[in-house]
Order: structure tokens, then C-alpha cells, then sequence
């Protein structure tokens, strides 16, 4: 279980080589096994510059990748994992964990105690995961409060060090890097026996926790006899416990309101210590009855210093939050177009913001518009083929609103209009985007009475929460639309 | 060197990452390990630039130091360094230790006999047991931190060499109940505890005390070389892969006594217990360890491992879900009943979907639900099948649909195959049918590679999904036709996609292939077509033409050639001659052939269907087949017979090359009745029986003639080349230039030329026959014979500091009719087919004359011009 090489690589797209290595680490003792161990089927790590030009074709990430490769693009090579064969120097480096994140490749290449030749199946290679949990470990310490190239610089420069720490010698003793940072720190801190590796210190201050709870609503809309609208909410609860102590211990309950929806496909942050059989099983793949248990949802944990995720969950609640439909009709040269949004009334009307946004692709920019919309205003984007309907902080008393007009679009300039390869002919969607404070779909809460801790002093307890809406789709109901297997179901 | 700054030491450790086997070739290499350890050493070096120069010989102590005498050289050097640092805290002591053991690890130096080895050992032990190791070995503040660091190095050696540290089992596990980092001390009594026992089992060994504290002596003696000594096969996975280390016998040959096993329990309790102290990852790989390393052993029920799992259950961290399917293939039904194993299905169905995780721990996961370690497997061992127990209600979630990502869409499509696959009986009362919904994706999905201008990733996906249907359904009628109708209709739509419908063909087993060549076959010869399309049919028809060659394809053949003007198509054209006659021939092909060899523009055409007509007329249908041997692209038979066909294959395609030449235009007196090109020639690389072929763009010349080249040879003088040319227009030109050669292999080759320019006055040509004595004459009737069809004008020719008569005998000289120099010249120039340009340069001035021009040809105004003003430039 350890790594043979890590790289961070800036994927370039205009630049003669695509990109560069911003950072790099080999392991020369796992290396030494991994000769003995693959044998004949051994292939060295290569250097930066040859690795870099391997890992970019392989991802199809240069430029003038446009044409039919076979090595690379036959129909029999398929990859289905995060995990590549890398073409150097005329022989296959393999496995490559590898996977492009804002901009930056996170790569790196396991060790396998054995013969590659044939190769086992990645399941039973267990520096894979780990691989995987090491570069995620590098993302969030790279992308976590970090806005700008500068800090990004600074981040990268931290990194040597920081391996040092975390992965000395190949295997990766810690994947939150953050926590190795701050283990420096603390270095001379006499720390006691059960002190764990996961915390560098202990808190001094006064005791605070603070739980938000986050959800998101993701929908897909067809306003169609044979297909059935869907959606879904994905909630994260996140906790921050300044307590002092080594190991305090700490039970925060989710509780749901009598008509609320239960919670389902719930998954923990390591920390928790145990876990009813009730919570383990409530799952979203279950036909869903009256049986089905509602809470409260009791967490308990030794927390980490850090702000982490105490858990997830998704939910099915019975109604999608906003209602509607979107018709679109191609009328000789003008789309004829009809946006219906209803607010659900037991949904709390008071929004920080909601916009629906209405994209033309695949076609010219807007050169005519005439649009009448029942509430709100409409911002016009010509060149971009946008339309944005601000419908800003409440609906109206009727709960209902509409929009209504022709658009005409011009000569389709080169790359100007957006292209989407789902949208073509008629499909086409609008897309909602909103937010609510101090509200939950679920009606899931934490109660500040029922959270029990035991460390010293009595801490001041935080709660807040909030509805964000994530792909929440309405598509044009006049053409074909993406459907999922669920949504066909009867 | 001198020491360096931290400056030079920034730049120098650059240049020596950007690539360090061009750094090591360099003059500087040999003096970098020398100068990194003494540097180490250095007042004026700051602390972090000496962990960078430590980070370095961590990472490539094999390029600095690369045998064993200089590894053990530089240890001794390291560890010397740690005994000379200040008793203050430092930021060196631990990249100090860490560098030592990599150094002796990575060099091969570490052994009983090595000074630096006997040195290391009982210091990081002694580290390690948090014993006083002497020297005032650092501050009191820094010994926890050089504590974990000393178990991490003894945890390599350990890795490195397996039973190094069987001796200190019994101090190590006294030790890690009691103080020190918890972290550190487990995983390195874990990877101890787990090499001894594999090595007592493999020596037949008992467990003997081992397990029981023993004497810590600080001089050494509680090492184990006799393994380390060993060759490097002794290496122990520590976490193998199954199914390979279930045929392992396991540690069967291991015999504790009912003390031993006791003993043995309570270790890997106390393990366990304090597991959820430790990060995730290394909880992970303390279960790994543990799990593989107990399975089998007599006397320890794996049950020992069950507390934590319900623990790990609840999470979707992806190094502690794995490392429970890792229990879960090292046990089996004796650690999850069919329950748990039930339960553990649902989570990884769960985490393989779960909105809150990334994109790769999906992937990852649903790649463990097709290759899940079942408690009683039924398919293939190795063989990627949905587990029994995952029915249709839990693959609902899993569906594919277009807006997954590709490789998510192709993971769900083969889970979705796989289902398809089980029960076609089960299938008929399920609404929506997961077949219908299949092929309706499949149908999405080339709706999208259809269009026009899509991206290559949609046409790859597109391809890649029909491949993995084909290959999971390719018995299933119901699922294969409507693919095929789909694909041709595909072909229909994008032509230029043929090159994948190639690759799909030769991938594909014969119960698609066969009939979709047939529709292909039938969309080609229907639909002739040009250009670039007449390409990709010609593509697709090589692939898909059979013998017997049916009339259709001899009449595609024979309406194509007329479009097939240049070399290129001619030659995919005789590739798909040369497929039907691989295939069989047929009637109409020699008539084919021999129409070819008349009417194909280009020689090398015509000589190959000559050939195959030759072939095709005189060798029966076997002979036929071995003569033209497999084609390049498929893989060749070890037979010497196939071998010796590739070459004469080989020798029949004629091969794109680089160019073997260079060619530039000369200046040349202008003479005789045509403009003469003179070329110059580079000869790069030898070729025989050359030809250059030339072709001008735009139809501004007759067509230029081939130039010969019986033989060149690079470092032998060539006499420059002479092209004649036949202005239709008197114009400037580009020339596209192609050279056909054989190699001194004698392989026919052809290369594209840079293109070469005709300038204006290329294509200057003085007058004949001008009466002697008499020019003046001559010159005024021609300058009258211009107007009234012609015009006149004047341009002001600037001058060089060499003047006027310099610049006429540079450049017009031989067009000069009447000249009083250094003053006055009157110049006619002829320029074929029937132009003429004539010039008065009379009274010039210090930076120029006036030159008034007449010329009979309206076009030539602006390029005279032009020409004129540019003459002083020249």
C-alpha cells in the first residue's frame, strides 16, 4: 500500500506542450519493490517532461487532439475508472490514477505487489484507493480558501514539506494535509498517549459548535404524459466543535418535523463512532413506504479540530419546490416560447434570490425579442443566446408566474454562441437557480437542546440552514429531452 | 566548487529536476552528491534550503549516489551531520534520519557489515522505544516528532526487508500499549507482526517467545539479516492482490500453541482497538494488513474484525470501503453472512451514486460492485459480472443516461449490458424494458456523433458504447439488428467517421461484423459520392469488399476512378483492388485492372494496376492470396514465409517520406523561346530513379513536365535542374512539387516539397532577332505598337548608391535595346504567351529615375509596378 511517483499538473490548453508539472514527488524505496515485484512487467517512472506529454494525450488534453488516434481512441479501449495506461517510451506505465480538477491534473501512480502481466483487477490493488484519497487530500489543500494564482503559488511551494509529513516514504501516513501543516506547528506540544493522529492539538478558548445544514434541490422536469419528473435532495451537515480536551465526545441529533421527509442514503464522517442499523439501511434504492424511519437522526463523535462533514444524506420529499413547464416552438425563422413557474405553497416564499435561466445553444446570437413576463424582469444577453428571468425575492400571492414571447436569432458566428451537444433541434431547457435562508425541504433541523456534549464548560451552539437549488431543469416539453431510467419508470 | 549560495542551489536543483538524466550528462553531475552533503554542513546555508538539498537525495539518491560504497559513504556522512547539529531544535534531524535510510534502502548498502547500517539501526530503535540514544540527541520537544519519524524509517526497512525487525517484536508490542504516538507505533508493530508471522509459517518456525517483550540492547543483535540477506524475492506484499494470494498457502505452515495463539488474539485486538485513533488511511492499512495476514491462520476467527466493521459501514471514505471489501475477499462467509453481505452491496451501491462524492470515487466504486468478492461467485473467476445479489431494484440508481460523463456512462452501460445479459425471459414483465431503454441511449448517443462538427469525444463514446453492446450482447438478435440499422445510418450521415467504423470492424466479433459489413458494403456502392467522401467510402470498402466481386462494387470501382485524380486516391482505390483480390477476385476485376492501368493519370497508379492484373491473370486464387501477403496492419505470423510477403509487400506500397532534397530557384539568364526555372538542389538523404513532379495552382501554365533523376547522392555535386515553363498567363506562381523515389533499400517512397515561387521576372524573356544597327527603330515601333489597346505610365524607380547603370546591368541587362549609358536605356521585354513590357529609364536623378513604361497588356501594370519600385530593394 504506497505510491511510486505523485504529480500536480496545470493543464495549458494553448500553450505548445498543453501544460506543466507545477509539482512532482517520487518514492525511490517503493520504487525498489515495485522492480522486484512487477518483475518482467516492471516499468520505470519516467521523467516529468516525458510523463507530462503521455498523461495529457492519454486524457486527451492537447490541442490538436482533434484527429482519430487507435492507440488511444479505439472502441475496444475502454476506461471506465480514474485509472490509465500510460504509452512511454514504447512501454505501458500502469496504473496511472489520474483525474483533471479546475484546471489542475492530480496524477499518480500506485504500487502493485505482484506481476502486471495479467493485470489484477483494480479492486484488489490497495494502493488505488489510497491513491485516490491522497490526491483528493491534495485538492482540498489546494482548493480549500484558496482564490487566486498567488495563494495557489504559495500553496504549491508548501507541498514539499508538507509530503514530508504526510508521506515520507511513499505511504500516506495522513490525506488531510491541512492537519500535517498544523502538525508542525504543534511539534513541541508534549502530547499524550491517546492523543489522536487525525488531531494536531487540542482547542483552548471558549466551547462553540456550530452545525449548518445545507441542501440542495436537483430536478428534471418533462411536463410529459409518459415521462416522470424527478427530483431529489442532497443534504451536507457541517460542524465546527471548539471544545477543549483531548477526546471530547459529542452527539448532535437531526430531528424532522411530523410531516417531514425521511432521511435516506446516509453517509458519515469517519469520526462517528457508531451508527443505528436504522441510518445504515434507509436507502433511496428502497420503494419507499410509511414505515420508514424518520428519526431523530443521532450522530455521536469525537470531532477534529477542523470544520468537517459530519454527514450526508439525500431525501425524496413528495413535491418538487417549483413546479413548471417550458414549451418552445421553431416558427419559421422565430422560437415561439412559454415559461410557467409555480411556487409550491408549503415551500417557505422568501427567497435570498431566484432566477431562471433561459439558453438558446447551437444557434446565432438574439437579434429580436418580444417577451412579456406576469412578474419579475428579463435581462437579455444577445451575443451569449441568454435570457435571464429575475423573479428576485418573493412570488406573487397567486404563487404562479409566466413569461411568453418570440425570439429571433442571427447568423451563427464562429465559437461566439455557446454549443451543446444535448441541446439540438428543439431540446432545450431552462434552468433555475435560487436560494432560501433558514429553510430545509426535508424540514430537517438540529435541535441546540439535543446536542449533548461531554467536555468541560457548557459551549455555545450555532445552527443555521439553507435550500440551494443544483441542476434544477425544466425542458421544453414540445421536443425530445434526456430522460433518466427512473423518470420512465411507471 | 565552492559552497554555493541559495540562490545557485535553487537554480542548480532546478535544472537537475527538470530533467535529471540531461543533468547528469551534464559537466556539473558528477560534483552534485558531493557538493549537496557537504553543503549540508555549510554556516551560511539557512536551514530550509538544506531540507530542500535533503528532499532531493530522498527522491533520487540512486542519480547521486549511485553503487553501494558511495550509499554507504553518503549515510555515514548523514548520520555524522545529525551528530554534529546543535543540541537546539532543528528542522534537519528527521529529513536527516529520513535521507539516511532512504540512501542505504536505495543504494543496496544496507547489511550486517555496513558501518553506516549498524550505526542507523539501533539509533532509530532506540528512537523509536523513546530510549535515551545518547549525545544529548536533540531537544526533549522534538523527541515525539523524531520518534514517529524513527517508526516510519523502521517501518521501510521492515517494507524493504521483511523479518529485519522480527527480534523487537515482543519490545514493540510491550511498548506500544504504554506511551508514544499511537499512529506510528501501531503501524510499525502491524507490519512487524505480520512479516514474522509469514515468516515463521514459510520456515516452519513456531511464534517461540517472539511475541514477548525482549531485551532492548542498545549495541545491535536484535537484527534478523538472514532474510535481509537474501535475495530481493523475499519481498513480502503487504497487502496482495486476490485472487492471486487466495492460491497462496497461506500461513497454514504456522502451528502456534494455544499461548502462542492467545498471545497472538491480544495483539490484534490491541490493534484494532485503538484503530479509530489512527487517520482513515492508515486505518485502512491496518485492516489490509491484519485481515490478509490472520486469514487462514488456525486458531483466529476473523470475528475479531466485526466491531470495527460496523463502525466502517457507515462511511463512503473510499480507502476504508475498500479495505472492508479487502476483509471481505480474505474471509468470505466467515466474516459476512449472506446479510452483511447484502448490506454491503447496498453501500457500495450507494457510494457508487451518491451525489456527495467525486466523480473518480464513483467510478472506482461501481468497478468494485462488477468485480465484488461474492461469498459464492457463480461466473468466471477474474471476470467483470453483476453480483447476484444486486437485482434489478438496486441497479435502478445506476442506470446510464446522456448526461453522464463518459467514462460514468460507460461503467453504467456495462452494468446495464450485464443485466440485459442475465435473463431475457425476466426481462418481458419490466417497464421500461432495460433493452428498449439501451438501444434508445445507443440511438441518443449517435444522434449526437452525427452531428455535424461535434466533438471527436462524442464519436469516440459513441463508438466505444455500440463496441461494449456488441461484445456483452452479441447473441441477442433483438439488440444487434437495431444496432446495425443504427450504425449505417450513422455512416449515411458522417462518412467522415470511416476510419472508426475500420477500427470497429477489426475489433468485433463475426455476429455483428459480418452483417454490418454487409450494410455497409450496401450504403457505399448506392451512394458514390466525391471528394472527401469518396475517400471514406473507398476506406470503408477495402475493409468490407469480398471476392467474388459483386458487379455492384467493380461499377462503384469503375465510376470512382474518374474522381480519382490525384496519387492519394488512387492508391486507396488499388488498396481496395488489391483487397478483392486478397478475397478472391471475381470476373469484372481484370477488366477493372486493365482499364486502370490505361486511364489512372499517375504512372505509379498505372504500374500497380498493371501488376495486379499480372497477378490476377497468371496465379491461381491461393497463390494470389500468399503473393500479396496480410496487410501491415494486421498482426503478423511468426512464420518466415509471412515475413518474407510483408517485405514484398512492403516493396509494392510506396511509402510518405520527408523529403529527401531541398530545392531553391536560381537566378538565370533569361534565353531561348521559354522562361526557364533554374533549381538548385539540396540532396538530404541518397535516392535513385527520382522524379519530380510539379503542378501550379490556378491553371496559370500548361502543365510542366516531369523532371527525371536517375541517381543523388548527399556530399556529390548536383548539376542544377532546368523547368521549362508555358505561361498561359504571364503571372507569378506557386509550384507544389512531389517527389517519387526508391530508397537504397529500394523501397518506392514519395514526399511532399515545400512549395516554390515563380516571381515575375522569372518569366522575362528578351527579344529575338532585333535588327542590328537599326534597334532604335525597332524600339520606337514596338513603344507605337502598344497604343491605343495597351497603356502607358510612369513610376519613379528608386536608386541605390550604386545608380543607375548598376541597377540595369544587375537586373535588365540582357533586355536592353538601346542604352546610353550611364544616362539612358530603353528596354523591351518579352513575356510569353504574347505580352510585352517596355521601358524608358531617361534622365535619372541622385535617388532615382522616372521610368516611363508602355506595355500591351492591362494586367502586367500593377506586377510592372510593383517589380520597378522593388528593383532597388533587390
Amino acid at each position: 500500500m504506497a505510491q511510486r511517483a505523485v504529480w500536480l499538473v496545470r493543464h495549458e490548453p494553448g500553450t505548445p506542450v498543453c501544460g506543466t508539472v507545477r509539482f512532482s514527488r517520487r518514492f525511490p524505496t517503493v520504487e525498489k519493490r515495485a522492480k522486484v515485484f512487477n518483475g518482467a512487467s516492471y516499468v520505470p517512472i519516467p521523467e516529468d517532461g516525458p510523463f507530462l506529454k503521455a498523461l495529457l494525450f492519454e486524457l486527451r488534453l492537447l490541442d490538436n487532439d482533434k484527429v482519430f488516434v487507435e492507440s488511444r481512441d479505439s472502441c475496444s479501449r475502454i476506461n471506465k475508472t480514474s485509472v490509465y495506461g500510460l504509452s512511454v517510451g514504447g512501454e505501458e506505465l500502469w496504473p496511472v490514477v489520474a483525474f483533471l480538477k479546475n484546471g489542475m491534473i492530480y496524477a499518480c501512480v500506485p504500487l502493485v505487489e505482484q506481476t502486471l502481466s495479467p493485470r489484477p483487477a483494480l479492486i484488489s490493488i490497495s494502493g488505488i484507493s489510497q491513491g485516490l484519497e491522497f490526491l483528493f487530500g491534495m485538492q482540498d489543500f489546494l482548493y480549500s480558501s484558496q482564490k487566486n494564482d498567488t495563494e495557489l503559488n504559495t500553496k504549491l511551494s508548501q507541498l514539499p514539506d508538507l509530503l514530508l509529513q504526510a508521506c515520507p516514504f511513499g505511504t500516506l501516513l495522513d490525506a488531510n494535509l491541512q492537519n500535517s501543516l498544523d502538525n508542525i506547528g504543534f511539534a513541541s506540544v508534549t502530547q499524550p498517549q491517546k492523543q489522536p493522529a487525525w488531531k494536531a492539538g487540542t482547542y483552548k478558548g471558549k466551547p462553540q459548535i456550530s452545525i449548518s445544514i445545507t441542501e440542495k434541490v436537483k430536478s428534471m422536469q418533462y411536463d410529459k404524459q409518459d415521462i416522470a419528473d424527478t427530483w431529489q435532495v442532497v443534504g451536507t451537515v457541517t460542524c465546527k466543535c471548539d471544545l477543549e480536551g483531548i477526546m471530547p465526545n459529542v452527539t448532535i441529533s437531526l430531528n424532522l418535523p411530523t410531516n417531514g421527509s425521511p432521511l435516506q442514503d446516509i453517509l458519515v464522517h469517519p469520526c462517528v463512532t457508531s451508527l443505528d442499523s436504522a441510518i445504515l439501511t434507509s436507502s433511496s434504492l428502497d420503494t419507499m413506504d410509511d414505515s420508514a424511519f424518520s428519526g431523530p437522526y443521532k450522530f455521536p463523535f469525537t470531532p477534529p479540530l477542523e470544520s468537517f462533514s459530519l454527514c450526508y444524506y439525500t431525501s425524496q420529499v413528495p413535491v418538487p419546490p417549483i413546479l413548471g413547464f417550458y414549451q418552445m416552438k421553431e416558427e419559421e425563422v422565430q422560437l415561439k416560447i412559454l415559461v410557467n413557474l409555480k411556487l409550491h405553497e408549503s415551500v417557505k416564499n422568501n427567497f435570498e434570490f431566484c432566477e431562471a435561466h433561459i439558453p438558446f445553444f447551437n444557434r446565432g446570437p438574439i437579434t429580436h425579442l418580444e417577451c412579456k413576463v406576469s412578474f419579475g424582469q428579463l435581462e437579455v444577453f444577445r451575443e451569449k443566446s441568454l435570457l435571464v428571468w429575475i423573479i428576485g425575492q418573493k412570488f406573487p400571492k397567486s404563487m404562479e408566474i409566466s413569461l411568453s414571447g418570440t425570439v429571433t436569432f442571427g447568423v451563427k458566428g464562429h465559437n461566439k454562441q455557446p454549443f451543446d451537444q444535448i441541446c439540438i433541434g428543439s431540446t432545450a431547457y431552462v434552468k433555475l437557480h435560487f436560494r432560501i435562508l433558514d429553510y430545509t425541504l426535508t424540514g430537517c433541523y438540529a435541535d441546540q437542546h439535543s446536542v449533548q456534549v461531554f467536555a468541560s464548560g457548557k459551549p455555545k451552539i450555532s445552527t443555521n440552514r439553507k435550500l440551494i437549488s443544483s441542476d434544477y431543469y425544466i425542458w421544453n416539453s414540445k421536443a425530445p429531452a434526456p430522460v433518466t431510467y427512473i423518470s420512465l419508470l411507471p | 566548487m565552492g559552497p554555493l549560495s541559495r540562490e545557485a542551489w535553487a537554480q542548480r536543483l532546478g535544472a537537475f529536476r527538470m530533467s535529471p538524466s540531461t543533468f547528469m550528462a551534464g559537466a556539473e553531475s558528477e560534483d552534485l552528491g558531493r557538493d549537496l552533503l557537504s553543503d549540508l554542513r555549510n554556516e551560511k546555508l539557512s536551514e530550509p534550503t538544506k531540507v530542500s538539498l535533503l528532499a532531493l537525495s530522498l527522491e533520487y539518491p540512486d542519480k547521486l549516489w549511485p553503487d553501494a560504497l558511495a550509499a554507504e559513504a553518503a549515510a555515514t556522512f548523514l548520520l555524522d551531520t545529525l551528530l554534529l547539529l546543535p543540541p537546539r531544535p532543528s528542522a534537519l534531524r528527521r529529513p536527516l534520519l529520513l535521507a539516511a535510510t532512504t540512501t542505504l534502502l536505495v543504494g543496496g548498502a544496507l547489511s550486517p557489515t555496513s558501518g553506516a547500517s549498524c550505526r542507523l539501526l539501533p539509533l532509530l530503535l532506540g528512537l523509536a522505544l523513546g530510549r535515551d540514544v545518547g549525545r544529548g540527541f536533540g531537544p526533549t520537544s522534538e523527541q515525539r516528532l523524531l520518534q514517529a519519524t524513527a517508526c516510519e524509517c523502521l517501518r521501510e526497512l521492515e517494507s524493504c526487508k521483511p523479518g529485519l525487525l522480527r527480534g523487537s517484536l515482543g519490545l514493540l508490542r510491550s511498548l506500544s500499549g504504554q506511551a508514544g504516538p499511537i499512529q506510528p507505533l501501531s503501524m510499525l508493530l502491524a507490519l512487524v507482526l505480520r512479516n514474522t508471522l509469514v515468516v515463521q509459517s514459510r520456515s516452519g518456525a513456531g511464534l517461540q517467545d517472539l511475541l514477548v517483550a525482549g531485551v532492548f540492547s542498545p549495541g545491535g543483535g536484535s537484527w534478523d539479516w538472514t532474510l535481509a540477506e537474501e535475495a530481493d524475492d523475499q519481498l513480502l506484499p503487504q497487502t496482495p492482490s486476490w485472487p492471486a494470494a487466495e492460491k497462496e498457502p497461506g500461513l497454514a505452515g504456522l502451528e502456534p500453541s494455544p499461548e502462542e495463539a492467545r498471545e497472538l488474539r491480544a495483539a490484534v485486538a490491541q490493534l484494532l482497538d485503538t484503530s479509530y485513533l489512527l487517520t482513515t488511511v492508515a486505518q485502512a492499512q491496518l485492516l489490509w494488513l491484519l485481515g490478509w495476514a490472520l486469514r487462514g491462520l488456525r486458531g483466529q476467527s476473523p470475528v475479531i474484525f466485526k466491531p470495527q466493521l460496523a463502525r466502517l459501514l457507515g462511511t463512503a471514505q473510499v480507502t476504508l470501503l475498500h479495505s472492508v471489501l479487502a476483509l471481505k475477499a480474505a474471509f468470505g462467509e466467515a466474516l459476512f453472512t449472506a446479510q452483511d453481505e447484502a448490506l454491503l452491496l447496498r453501500r457500495l451501491t450507494l457510494a457508487a451514486q451518491h451525489p456527495a462524492l467525486p466523480s473518480p470515487t464513483h467510478l472506482f466504486y461501481l468497478h468494485c460492485l462488477l468485480s465484488f468478492p461474492e461469498n459464492s461467485p457463480l461466473g468466471l473467476e477474474g471476470e467483470e459480472a453483476a453480483p447476484l445479489l444486486l437485482g434489478h431494484q438496486l441497479c435502478r440508481s445506476l442506470m446510464p443516461d446522456l448526461l453522464n460523463d463518459p467514462m460514468a456512462f460507460l461503467a453504467r452501460l456495462h452494468l446495464l449490458c450485464l443485466l440485459c445479459a442475465e435473463d431475457e425471459e425476466q426481462e418481458k414483465g419490466q417497464v421500461p424494458s432495460p433493452r428498449q431503454y439501451l438501444l434508445e441511449l445507443l440511438a441518443g448517443l449517435r444522434q449526437r456523433a452525427a452531428l455535424d462538427g461535434s466533438p471527436q469525444d462524442l464519436a469516440t463514446l459513441c463508438f466505444q458504447a455500440s463496441y461494449l453492446v456488441a461484445s456483452c450482447l452479441a447473441m441477442q438478435p433483438s439488440v444487434v439488428k437495431p444496432l446495425i440499422h443504427g450504425l449505417s445510418q450513422l455512416y449515411r450521415a458522417r462518412p467522415l467517421l470511416a476510419p472508426r467504423f475500420v477500427d470497429l470492424l477489426d475489433r468485433v466479433g463475426p455476429e455483428l461484423g459480418r452483417p454490418l459489413k454487409e450494410v455497409l458494403w450496401q450504403e457505399v456502392v448506392t451512394r458514390p459520392g466525391k471528394g472527401e467522401a469518396l475517400c471514406c467510402h473507398l476506406q470503408i470498402l477495402e475493409k468490407v469488399a469480398e471476392g467474388g466481386a459483386h458487379r455492384a462494387t467493380l461499377n462503384f470501382l469503375q465510376a470512382a476512378a474518374i474522381h480519382c485524380t490525384d496519387w492519394g486516391r488512387q492508391q486507396a482505390l488499388l488498396r481496395v483492388c488489391q483487397a478483392l483480390l486478397r478475397t478472391g477476385g471475381g470476373d469484372g476485376l481484370a477488366d477493372l485492372l486493365q482499364g486502370l492501368a490505361r486511364q489512372l493519370e499517375d504512372p505509379d497508379g498505372r504500374d500497380h494496376a498493371r501488376l495486379y492484373y499480372s497477378l490476377l491473370v497468371h496465379l491461381a486464387g491461393p497463390k494470389l492470396r500468399v503473393a500479396l501477403g496480410p496487410s501491415l496492419a494486421t498482426p503478423a505470423l511468426a512464420s518466415s514465409l509471412v515475413a518474407e510477403n510483408q517485405g514484398f509487400v512492403a516493396t509494392l506500397m510506396v511509402q510518405e517520406t520527408p523529403p529527401p532534397i531541398r530545392l531553391s530557384v536560381e537566378p538565370h539568364r533569361a534565353k531561348g523561346p521559354l522562361p526557364m526555372l533554374q533549381l538548385q538542389v539540396e540532396v538530404l538523404d541518397p535516392a535513385y530513379s527520382l522524379e519530380l513532379r510539379f503542378c501550379v495552382q490556378g491553371q496559370l501554365y500548361a502543365p510542366l513536365k516531369a523532371i527525371h533523376i536517375p541517381c543523388l547522392c548527399p556530399g556529390r555535386p548536383a548539376h542544377p535542374l532546368y523547368l521549362p515553363l508555358q505561361p498561359r498567363r504571364p503571372a507569378p506562381a506557386q509550384l507544389h512539387v512531389q517527389a517519387l523515389y526508391t530508397t537504397p533499400t529500394g523501397l518506392t517512397c514519395h514526399a511532399h516539397l515545400p512549395p516554390l515561387t515563380v516571381n515575375f521576372a522569372n518569366l522575362f524573356l528578351p527579344f529575338p532577332q532585333i535588327p542590328k544597327g537599326s534597334e532604335r527603330d525597332f524600339f520606337e515601333r514596338l513603344w507605337d505598337s502598344c497604343l491605343p489597346k495597351g497603356v502607358e505610365s510612369c513610376v519613379w524607380c528608386p536608386l541605390g548608391p550604386q545608380g543607375l547603370e548598376a541597377l540595369v546591368s544587375h537586373h535588365l541587362e540582357p533586355f536592353v535595346v538601346v542604352a546610353q549609358p550611364p544616362t539612358s536605356y530603353h528596354i523591351a521585354i518579352c513575356l510569353p504567351p504574347d505580352s510585352m513590357l517596355l521601358l524608358r529609364l531617361e534622365a535619372a536623378q541622385v535617388d532615382g529615375v522616372p521610368v516611363v513604361l508602355r506595355t500591351n497588356d492591362w494586367d502586367l501594370l500593377p506586377l510592372a509596378g510593383d517589380y520597378i519600385r522593388g528593383l532597388a530593394a533587390c
